[in-house]
């Protein structure tokens, strides 16, 4: 939804993770991502490298994290989530790309692949449901908890935003795309 | 960070991220494994 954005700020997306092309492929599909999804599933050709691995989770999978690399391999901003439901607000990532003043580019659209998707997947609409409930789990936690520490707060604050943004990011791909599955 | 990275992308093709820098990349992780 923002990928243009990010262009104009001058910077490609590439997305990792530990998932196999196929699952990337069916995600790509699902999400009608803009930009290539990659898979290091052994963990040893980026993750490690780019030392993003959450060593607390036993499958030693990427926290999340966005490294931004200029055209002279040099890294110019760097965000490692504290745990995996931690983001960097998109507003925030955005306006800090921008204040690189990189030229703007563009991207073309990531190739089809044979899709497979995994054991838990969740179609669109679930997705929607998932981040509903964590949603009003999160904003109920901040409420009983906030009393403890300002930061519980903030937190609850912006992961309820991050369920919105997710949520609206499906309204607008269910009113863009005709290819999205309405179940 | 790594001096270069070599993937395989979602259609199952190399990709090289020194290939992609003639302009800078957002390299974004996700967990994955859901």
């Amino acid at each position: 939804m923002r990928h243009q954005q990010f262009l104009g700020a001058g910077v490609r997306t590439f997305a990792i993770s530990v998932d196999s092309p196929e699952r990337n492929a069916a995600m790509v599909a699902k999400l009608s991502l803009p930009f290539p999804f990659l898979s290091d599933s052994d963990r040893s050709l980026a993750i490690r490298p780019f030392g993003v691995a959450d060593e607390k989770d036993e499958r030693h999978i990427a926290r999340p994290a966005v490294v931004v690399v200029t055209p002279r391999n040099e890294e110019v901003f760097r965000f490692v989530s504290r745990d995996f439901a931690d983001r960097i607000p998109e507003d925030e990532l955005l306006g800090t790309i921008q204040q690189l003043k990189l030229p703007p580019t563009s991207q073309h659209p990531p190739e089809p692949g044979a899709e497979e998707p995994g054991p838990r997947s969740l179609s669109p609409s679930n997705l929607k449901i998932y981040f509903r409930g964590a949603r009003f789990a999160a904003q109920a936690m901040g409420l009983r908890h906030a009393h403890y520490a300002e930061e519980i707060k903030t937190d609850s604050k912006a992961y309820v935003a991050e369920m919105d943004r997710f949520t609206d990011a499906l309204d607008w791909l269910r009113d863009n795309n005709d290819r999205q599955p309405t179940t | 960070m790594p001096e270069d990275v070599t993937l395989t992308d979602q259609a199952g093709k190399p990709w090289r991220l020194s290939d992609q820098l003639d302009a800078a990349a957002m390299v974004v992780f996700l967990r994955g494994d859901w």
